[in-house]
């Protein structure tokens, strides 16, 4: 068996019974998923007026609120906020992936640590994501140990513990030295402008606290109507992902503040004194328009698609355009990346469709997309 | 991971292949009816089971998804197949075998005709590979086809010959008004040749785009079969495919699959039982495979 191989086993072997395991145990979840995917749908259906009600709110509250259309804006406004000669810890994020702003700030003379473990192992590997919320699932723990040790010249040993000890001790300095904090965004309160994310390590609470500066990046898609169905949106995530209770949720709502001087709402308090969110549109407005495509935009990045698919398991986890994979990388490669050769792939299983928590009949958007494919071909006269 | 040559390749000849010959590529016809030889079912009538020329075209598909990359690089190839489609008559036994169990076990319930050289194949591949304009095309042939026969009930005997007829179903809802019925909604009082205990591989197609993952245990069950189950490994969501769809695109991945989960299925037992014949062709050189139409008979 290849590296591969035994990595994902493993992983299949440790998600896959502990997300039914929680979901019997928590029937409101099923619940919950059916309202996330109605407040998504009532955004999508009228996704403009969504994005603005969400900026007037950011700025109500104190932050600042930027609509960017393409990576290349994206980059742009990011850049323009960090400058350079900074030290910035990035909490896990995938659209920062997408819009390449992690290699873009080294670039320009910062010093920037991702902050995920998996994220870390990712940088100091210098390869693609594998999986959407476990970014370094190929890797056995014999291949990390290796990189911990190549790369921080430590060696860990083979215990889960002590790599994570290890990887522990390294980021704590940087969180604490940081000028700036990037963060993703699970959902965002159209009505409050607030953000929510969810996770286990405390990084991201890290990375959205102690530096004076915190920036979010995300998706138009992940605007929810109010806190509401925000909150819910983030535990359905992390149950469906197979991690509940999650460890930490952060609401985010502008920078940090006060009133406990004669009740007079100052800010900043302890945590950042700026707060910035970045709502990223690149190919997702265009794909909301097409009623089959935004099924795609539905996807609330819970990573359990993957480990149905026989596809994602057989191609090594590298299906779909980095950083997304598995089948809603497929999806998405087109959403984004207007690639629809990795739809090609999908040999309908239909497992996906089964066990998505947003009920995204995954096959046939893909089908979609492969038909998408022969068309452009067909338009083209090619051979 | 893809070859856009292959693909090329394909989406220029399926088409044509199929629209002069109701045929996915050249091979005599004779390949798809012969295996109804000497059974006596007459021809044609409302009534007909069809088998889409799936099983006989399983095994010769699999060797064509093999010589495909190579077969796509040679300009003019495809002048050959003018005379594959005369001479080229790979017979599968094993499948016409299946066939005719599943025909004899059938009479005992339904009276059926069959369409012998007229039967066309079902158009499945077009819609795997997400053809969906293509396969549109070819199945207004095929309704009209049915259509100038005056079928009105269709008994098909494998997962994607009937998917592929309800999705026809579905796309032409106004136009084509025929009954589909797959055997195991047909077939009674069948028992198992001899004792057997396996592990069941799902179609895909049947358990989750059709809804029969439980009707087709209960026939398989009441024919005396006893299924081992796993709930990681045979559950709804967690049994997976063998790769067959993926062929044509990408033979290594679908190669991969195949193998990947008949291991996965002789942790739960080594003997596997399945009900499609691309099933067949994919896993059967990995593990110990029966087709449920070759372990049962009529009463
Ligand atoms: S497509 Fe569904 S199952 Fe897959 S990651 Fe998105 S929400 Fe989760």
């Amino acid at each position: 068996m290849s590296d591969w191989d035994i990595a994902i086993k493993r992983g299949v072997e440790h998600n896959v019974p502990r997300v039914f395991k929680v979901l019997r145990e928590h029937p409101y979840l099923e619940d919950l998923a059916r309202k996330v995917r109605e407040g998504k749908l009532e955004v999508l259906s009228n996704l403009d007026h969504y994005i603005e009600m969400t900026m007037k709110s950011v700025e109500m509250i104190g932050g600042k609120a930027y609509f960017v259309e393409n990576a290349e804006q994206a980059r742009e406004i990011v850049g323009k906020i960090v400058g350079s000669g900074k030290r910035v810890v990035m909490g896990k994020s995938m659209v920062a992936y997408e819009t390449g702003i992690r290699k873009y700030l080294q670039s320009i003379g910062n010093e920037v640590w991702e902050t995920d473990l998996g994220e870390l192992l990712i940088q100091f590997a210098d390869e693609p994501p594998s999986h959407i919320i476990a970014p370094a699932v190929h890797m056995t723990r014999e291949r990390i140990r290796e990189l911990i040790k190549e790369k921080l010249g430590i060696d860990p040993g083979d215990k889960h513990e002590d790599i994570v000890r290890v990887a522990r001790e390294f980021l704590r300095q940087k969180f604490l030295t940081a000028d700036i904090g990037i963060t993703g965004a699970n959902a965002v309160a159209a009505d409050a402008g607030s953000i929510v994310l969810v996770e286990n390590e405390g990084n991201i609470r890290m990375s959205s606290v102690v530096p004076p500066v915190h920036i979010s990046i995300t998706g138009v898609e992940k605007i929810l109507p109010n806190l509401e169905y925000a909150m819910y949106e983030v535990l359905v995530q992390a149950a469906y992902a197979g991690l509940y209770p999650p460890t930490y949720i952060n609401v985010t709502s502008g920078p940090s503040s006060t009133g406990d001087v004669e009740q007079k709402r100052v800010s900043p308090a302890h945590g950042p004194k700026e707060f910035h969110l970045i709502l990223v549109d690149n190919g997702r407005r265009k794909a909301n328009e097409d009623p089959v495509l935004r099924e795609a935009l539905l996807c609330i990045r819970c990573g359990r698609c993957h480990f149905h698919c026989p596809v994602y398991r057989a191609l090594d986890g590298k299906w779909g355009d980095p950083p997304y994979s598995g089948p809603m990388g497929a999806m998405w490669s087109g959403v984004v990346y207007n690639d629809y050769k990795p739809a090609l792939l999908c040999s309908h299983a239909g497992n996906c469709r089964e066990v998505c928590p947003m009920k995204i009949n995954i096959p046939k958007v893909l089908e979609y997309l492969k038909s998408k494919y022969f068309m452009m071909k067909a338009g083209t006269r090619e051979g | 991971m893809i070859d856009e040559d292959q693909i090329n390749f394909i989406r220029r000849n399926l088409l044509k292949y199929l629209m002069e010959d109701y045929l996915p590529f050249p091979v005599n016809k004779s390949v798809c009816y012969e295996w109804a030889n000497g059974l006596n079912l007459k021809k044609g009538g409302e009534t007909i089971i069809y088998t889409g020329c799936s099983y006989q075209l399983a095994e010769l598909g699999k060797r064509f998804d093999e010589i495909l990359p190579t077969l796509s690089k040679f300009k003019g190839v495809e002048r050959f197949s003018s005379i594959l489609k005369v001479f080229y008559k790979p017979r599968d036994t094993r499948s016409y075998k299946i066939l005719r169990n599943i025909a004899s076990v059938l009479k005992s319930s339904v009276d059926f005709g069959y369409l012998y050289e007229n039967e066309p194949y079902s158009g499945t591949i077009l819609l795997e590979m997400g053809m969906i304009e293509e396969f549109r095309e070819y199945a207004k042939k095929l309704i009209e086809l049915f259509n100038s026969h005056g079928v009105k009930r269709i008994i098909t005997v494998d997962p994607h010959t009937h998917y592929t007829l309800f999705r026809i179903k579905e796309m032409f809802s106004s136009s084509w008004n025929v009954e589909i019925v797959n055997y195991f909604e047909v077939i009674k009082n069948i028992k198992i040749k001899s004792e057997g205990t396996f592990v069941f591989h799902d179609s895909c197609l049947y358990s989750r785009f059709l809804g029969m993952r439980d009707s087709i245990r209960e026939v398989i069950k009441s024919a005396g079969i006893v299924l081992k189950e796993d709930e990681m490994i045979t559950g709804k969501e967690t049994s997976m495919c063998c790769g067959g769809p993926l062929a044509p695109i990408n033979k290594d991945a679908s190669d991969k699959i195949a193998r990947n989960r008949a291991e996965a299925l002789k942790t739960v037992h080594n003997k596997v039982l399945l009900v499609c014949p691309f099933c067949y062709a994919n896993l059967s050189p990995y593990v110990e495979a029966y087709d449920f139409a070759e372990v049962i008979s009529g009463e």
